[in-house]
């Protein structure tokens, strides 16, 4: 039998990972901020997605920020981050490129900017790019460039043309046909899908009459968000399967057995966000879990797991449940 | 953000020591949290989960630490979901707790006649600070003379008794001190607007200024502003020492998910040298210089 470690190494897309953990963008700044924390390693997971990063400095959002709901929370952070040049000159220097797969997560208000970030992060030792395809696009009145399936891709294939690095284009759930857009963003050149982005949503302080978020919605993330999560990557699963097309699922995973179900459901890889907040060890425990439950099944190595799902009679898709 | 700080803050299971309730909904707590408690400064928090059924944690003013005995105590008021389930936490439970965390009070300028203002539940930090301070007195050629203004509009977590220190430029009639600052030797008033026997009728700003404008300009020079409490409050201390020119820090309140830097859902807006940044009150504070967060003529808030 291979050891824990080995039993959760994986290749995601050429890359090495140390295990298939991958923590979120926006959770973990730019990288370091959790090695703070006594006991935290980011040689625990497989990859470490950075912040959200434009091409010009942005300020972000006035407060507050974030709001609790019940078992999640919104967050409008809007997108604060120095700019690519900056995080490429002054940041990455600092990170450890010994302890894990750091992955760029590139927003634009136009594909002209997505290309301009895309390309910065090409000339740096960056490991891979997720595009962030849910910003605003500002020549089309500001809807979101991950609503609609052919927007989604034309920013994919503006973003391959200038990069040969992993792209990884992130989908959001706040859309009619997701696994359209899977489709479309694979023929467009995404080497891989991160399976789903936060889902919007409101809170009102009902003394204030007013929401509780500055900039009025954010995105919810969390367990209130797990099941639609893990629907959503069954979902795509079955677009990317035969491509070999891995997903890094996400939303709301918290224990071993949440990163257990999105494995079956398709994931090759699991993200852990919100997660963190609540506890800053938990990928240790995650991996020891997984580590756990091959072992009593003698699976030997994780990625047995992947899409292991065994269907009930009668396709759960077609029924739309109730 | 880079590597002299990394493991600096801890994870621990803290056992609730002793959970004393106090009026108004306030409630004392003392914490076996020995990594914590070795580390913290005044101005540091602790990230609180205050039950396991609500994963999000809540951040609360680190009041006294004890390094030796191990434990920290916090100050609370009961607000929402969190802290009603938190002091429903009986002796011997055990909660998880992430600290200390965050930038504390400099006390860089050693001026001698520091002048600390809490209000509400900024009370604790200036109780840690005024701790210190008395405690390092002894330490410093000419030592520092703390004067610790507290404001609540609900009755103090603590019974006031009348002080014997006195106290030049405060009214006579306001003799209201918190004991355990007495007993350290640290001099104490308070203020509140509801009428309390041997407080100052109004807010802390203003005991703060009859007490400033009382000095001579060279005492003065000798004074510097450190505060915690709600964000009016806040502001209207940092008006108050840009106004009389005094160095001031405050420590900031904001919503928090993660309390470790990572996820900006805490920033707030500073100005700095003409310049406008976002900076996380977590790890860039609580602690900032109040006419950061507060300038006088150019409020970014
Ligand atoms: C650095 C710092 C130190 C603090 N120290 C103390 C202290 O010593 N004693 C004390 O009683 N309180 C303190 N607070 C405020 C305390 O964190 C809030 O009262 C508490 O989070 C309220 O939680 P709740 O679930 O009871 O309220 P709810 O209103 O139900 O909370 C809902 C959400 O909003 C957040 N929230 C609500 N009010 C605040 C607030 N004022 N600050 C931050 N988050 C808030 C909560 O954390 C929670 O996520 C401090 C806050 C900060 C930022
Ligand atoms: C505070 C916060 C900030 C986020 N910022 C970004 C971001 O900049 N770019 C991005 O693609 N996703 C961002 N996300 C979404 C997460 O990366 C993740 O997809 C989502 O939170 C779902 O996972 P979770 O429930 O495990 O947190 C953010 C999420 C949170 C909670
Ligand atoms: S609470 Fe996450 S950065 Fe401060």
């Amino acid at each position: 039998m291979p050891s824990g470690n080995e039993q959760l190494a994986i290749d995601f897309c050429g890359m090495q990972f140390n295990t298939p953990l991958v923590l979120l963008s926006g959770c973990v700044g730019f990288g370091e901020e959790y090695t703070r924390v006594k006991g935290f390693s980011n040689r625990d997971v497989g990859g470490v997605c950075l912040k959200g990063t434009t091409l010009a400095p942005r300020l972000g959002n006035v407060p507050h920020r974030i709001a609790e709901t019940y078992l999640g929370m919104l967050n409008s952070i809007g997108l604060q981050n120095p700019g690519a040049r900056k995080v490429v000159d002054e940041y990455l220097p600092k990170l450890d490129f010994d302890e894990t797969r750091f992955i760029a997560n590139i927003c634009g208000s136009t594909i002209e900017e997505y290309v301009e970030v895309a390309r910065i992060f090409n000339d740096s030792g960056i490991d891979a790019i997720e595009i962030n395809i849910s910003c605003p696009n500002i020549k089309e009145g500001g809807v979101s460039f991950g609503n609609y399936p052919e927007m989604s891709a034309k920013v994919v294939e503006a973003c391959r043309r200038v990069t040969g690095k992993p792209l990884i284009a992130k989908l959001s759930p706040n859309q009619t046909d997701i696994v359209e857009n899977a489709r479309l963003c694979i023929e467009a050149g995404s080497d891989a899908l991160a399976v789903i982005n936060t889902v919007m949503g409101m809170a009102i302080d009902v003394e204030r009459r007013r929401p509780i978020i500055g900039s009025n919605q954010g995105g919810l993330s969390g367990p209130a968000i797990k099941p639609i999560a893990l629907l959503k990557t069954h979902q795509v699963y079955q677009a990317c399967k035969d491509k070999r097309i891995p997903i890094i699922g996400q939303g709301g995973i918290a224990s071993t057995n949440d990163a257990l179900e999105f494995f079956m459901a398709g994931a090759t890889a699991i993200g852990i966000g919100t997660a963190l907040f609540y506890d800053p060890l938990a990928c240790k425990k995650i991996n020891e879990g997984i580590v756990q439950y091959l072992d009593k099944r003698q699976l030997g190595h994780v990625t047995k797991l992947v899409g292991a799902l065994e269907l009930n009679s009668g396709a759960v898709e077609d029924c739309g449940g109730g | 953000m880079q590597a002299d700080n990394r493991e600096t803050i801890f994870v621990e299971d803290a056992v609730v020591l002793q959970h004393q309730p106090l009026p108004a909904g306030q409630y004392l707590m003392r914490l076996a949290a020995g990594d914590t408690a070795s580390q913290a400064l005044p101005g540091s928090f602790i990230h609180l989960r205050c039950h396991d059924d609500l994963p999000m944690r809540r951040p609360m003013s680190i009041m006294r630490a004890d390094a030796g005995a191990g434990w920290i105590e916090i100050l609370y008021k009961v607000h929402g979901s969190g802290t009603k389930k938190l002091a429903a936490a009986r002796v011997n439970d055990q909660l998880s707790l992430l600290g200390p965390i965050g930038v504390p009070f400099k006390q860089n300028n050693y001026r001698s006649k520091p002048l600390l203002i809490g209000g509400g539940v900024g009370i604790p930090p200036m109780v840690f600070l005024a701790e210190r301070m008395c405690k390092q007195t002894d330490k410093q050629a000419g030592g520092v003379n703390p004067l610790v203004i507290m404001g609540s509009e609900i009755p103090f977590p603590f019974t006031p008794r009348p002080s014997r220190i006195m106290i030049d430029g405060i009214p006579n009639h306001v003799t209201a001190c918190m004991p355990l600052l007495e007993d350290w030797g640290v001099a104490s008033r308070l203020a509140s607007k509801q009428g309390y026997s041997g407080c100052y009728d109004g807010f802390v700003t203003g005991m703060a200024r009859q007490w400033l404008e009382n000095m001579d300009a060279d005492q003065r020079q000798q004074v510097e502003i450190f505060s915690c409490g709600p964000t009016p409050m806040l502001r209207a201390v940092a008006h108050l020492a840009q106004a009389f020119s005094l160095p001031c820090q405050v420590s900031l309140e904001e919503y928090m998910a993660c309390a470790v830097g990572g996820c900006a859902g805490c920033a707030v807006p500073v100005y700095q040298n003409g310049k406008l940044s976002m900076q996380r009150v977590c790890v860039d504070g609580p602690v900032f210089a109040g006419n950061a967060v507060y300038p006088l003529n150019h409020d970014v808030t």
